[in-house]
């Protein structure tokens, strides 16, 4: 069976990702699962600088999901290009980069020092993080800026075959509108959706338990509302979605496929099961064939409403 | 490291919501060393989403065991404790890095607080049986609690001593109130794991003692992933940066850690 997906020219073997920020930078997963044999690893977000990220605690258990507020802890371009690019390089699968920035010149600034180096398939766009005070959902929450930003990194592309793609919140009034933004500005993908504010407080010390107040809510409580809104984009734009969301298993990233996506990613649910991504992909083969369909792209054709 | 299904095959209750939880370890895998820790995936499904983080105790290559001991806190703990000999038990591990051996012509002083003492048993025999290979110095295993009800019926270590607030049982006053009274030919080295107001006395004591420079603390913090993929879990240092528990530590020179940042 073909697996393979396109995403605004490039060619993944198959549609299952591992999601920004829940893989690192992909070795520290390297002794429990073939790594190799995803569609795509998209990284830990990349910004100009190093970051230190936010102050802890950064992580609460919620139901069926958790809070982070890490803050894009990352080491910076620099580092990103000589410490985690050469182990990256050797894998297989597609690697997407998650670019980060305070402002549209940062994340022009991370996107054009990465054309200049080989090995990488792609940019995932994050404007969409709760969890830093400036850009972050800012930039990801105002129609206009979300389409200057992406036909500013468009315009700066040196090498059109590594897709643009923006990811999107759901901490907005209406994603479609976001995601037509993205398409106008030039994007070659979007993918949704990233976590939703959330907070925990501790009642008896009547406190938040995060460190920062708020976090992002992720895992299978937020599948639902990724559901809906990769069904909402869909039916908005006209290139490829790419969907995340509290996908855990076989079903969940099925649903996602229904509802319009062409590839998906796991995050959350890799921290209990690291597993599962590979179980997922071996699930998508045998459940085509049962249902006599010859790829991905064509299940969101089963879907009624 | 390694994810897979293990078998129970003792839960034994060793104090009021303390337990010690015994399963296999399979002989292909690396012999967890004392500081190092596992995760278990309590409960079914992905509820909850999380994997719970606990150190070993104990291991039994000659039976192909480890152990640790835990308290019931939450719904992770409460689903532990209601294991018995035969479940089945997700195990991630081994993790970290465990703890390094004492400077000689010190005295290993080991602290355990609360749950720290797992680890800190499992480092002490450790250390007994190096001593008795002439590799380091007698180690001395200090445990504190509140009341003598909530000391745990293991086997201790000679020479262990128990603390109690209440008095009504060994040392009347803190585990760190102790090591501050305790006389002794040779200098103190420190191990610890517990409560982090423990853990900042100590590491106060440790800097008002001329010489100490390094002290071992086997720190906590939530967990996602435990193989230092999601810097959720980080430690803030008194540098004013982070290091990730579950992959740089869990152990730490306790000077560097800042607990103040820790605790608040
Ligand atoms: C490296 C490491 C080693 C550990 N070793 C042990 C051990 O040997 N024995 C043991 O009993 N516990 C140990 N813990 C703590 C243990 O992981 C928590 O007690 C457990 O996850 C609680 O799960 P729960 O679902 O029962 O509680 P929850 O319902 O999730 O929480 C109950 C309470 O426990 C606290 N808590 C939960 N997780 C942590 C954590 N990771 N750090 C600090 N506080 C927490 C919360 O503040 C909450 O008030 C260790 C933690 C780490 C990070
Ligand atoms: C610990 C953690 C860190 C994350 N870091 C990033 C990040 O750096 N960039 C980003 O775009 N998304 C980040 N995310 C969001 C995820 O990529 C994903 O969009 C979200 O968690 C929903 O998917 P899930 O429910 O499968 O985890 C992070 C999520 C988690 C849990
Ligand atoms: S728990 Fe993810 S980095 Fe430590």
């Amino acid at each position: 069976m073909d697996l393979r997906v396109n995403i605004g020219g490039l060619t993944l073997a198959n549609p299952v990702g591992v999601a920004s920020g829940t893989f690192g930078y992909g070795d520290e997963y390297a002794g429990l699962f073939d790594i190799d044999r995803l569609g795509a690893l998209y990284t830990k977000a990349v910004t100009p600088e190093a970051r230190a990220g936010n102050r802890t605690p950064r992580l609460a258990d919620t139901p069926a999901g958790m809070l982070n507020s890490i803050g894009l802890a990352n080491p910076g371009l620099d580092s990103f290009i000589t410490d985690k690019l050469p182990a990256l390089r050797q894998r297989r699968c597609a690697v997407i980069v998650n670019v980060a920035g305070t402002c549209p010149e940062e994340y022009q600034a991370v996107v054009e020092r990465l054309e200049t180096v080989e090995g990488l398939a792609g940019y995932e766009i994050n404007i969409s993080c709760p969890n830093v005070k400036a850009g972050g959902l800012a930039l990801g929450t105002d129609l206009k800026l979300v389409e200057s930003l992406t036909r500013r990194l468009r315009d700066c592309r040196q090498r059109p075959e590594r897709p643009l793609i923006v990811k999107l919140s759901p901490n907005v009034t209406d994603i479609a509108e976001i995601a037509r933004a993205a398409e106008a500005g030039g994007a070659d993908a979007v993918s949704c959706i990233n976590t939703l504010v959330g907070m925990v407080i501790d009642v008896q010390k009547q406190r938040p338990v995060l460190a920062m107040g708020t976090g992002g809510l992720s895992g299978p409580a937020i599948r639902p509302v990724g559901v809906a809104c990769v069904y909402k984009v869909s039916r908005a734009v006209g290139i490829p979605i790419i969907g995340l969301g509290g996908i855990g298993c076989l079903d969940d990233a099925l649903q996602y496929f229904l509802a319009g996506a062409s590839a998906i990613q796991i995050g959350t649910a890799l921290f209990r099961r690291p597993e599962c991504a590979l179980e997922i992909l071996d699930g998508l083969a045998p459940w085509l064939e049962a249902n006599h369909l010859s790829s991905v792209t064509e299940i969101k054709r089963l879907l009624k409403v | 490291m390694k994810r897979f299904d293990s078998t129970v095959t003792e839960l034994q209750p060793v104090a009021s919501d303390y337990f010690r939880i015994t399963f296999q370890w399979p002989v292909t895998l690396p012999l967890p060393q004392p500081g190092c820790f596992l995760t278990v995936s309590a409960g079914s499904g992905f509820d909850p989403a999380l994997r719970r983080p606990f150190a070993f105790s104990d291991v039994d290559p000659a039976r192909g065991t480890a152990a640790f001991i835990f308290q019931r806190r939450g719904r992770g703990t409460a689903w532990l404790a209601e294991r018995r000999p035969g479940d089945s038990l997700d195990v991630l591990g081994p993790l970290g890095a465990g703890f390094r051996a004492p400077p000689s012509g010190a005295r290993p002083v080991l602290v355990a607080g609360g749950i720290g003492l797992g680890p800190m048993l499992f480092l002490a025999r450790q250390l007994h049986q190096t001593a008795a290979a002439g590799r380091n110095e007698v180690p001395i295993l200090v445990l504190g609690y509140r009341s003598a009800s909530q000391a745990p019926s293991v086997d201790l270590p000679p020479g262990s001593v128990i603390c109690t607030d209440d008095g009504m049982r060994g040392f009347h006053g803190s585990a760190v109130a102790y090591l501050d009274q305790l006389a002794d030919a040779l200098p103190p080295y420190y191990y610890a794991c517990g409560p982090v107001a423990m853990m900042a006395a100590i590491d106060r004591l440790a800097a008002a003692r001329a010489g100490q420079a390094d002290w071992q603390a086997a720190t906590e913090q939530w967990m996602a992933c435990g193989v230092g993929a999601c810097q959720g879990c980080v430690i803030p240092f008194k540098d004013g940066g982070f290091k990730r528990c579950c992959a740089d530590g869990p152990v730490f020179n306790g000077r560097m850690v800042d607990w103040v940042g820790l605790q608040e």
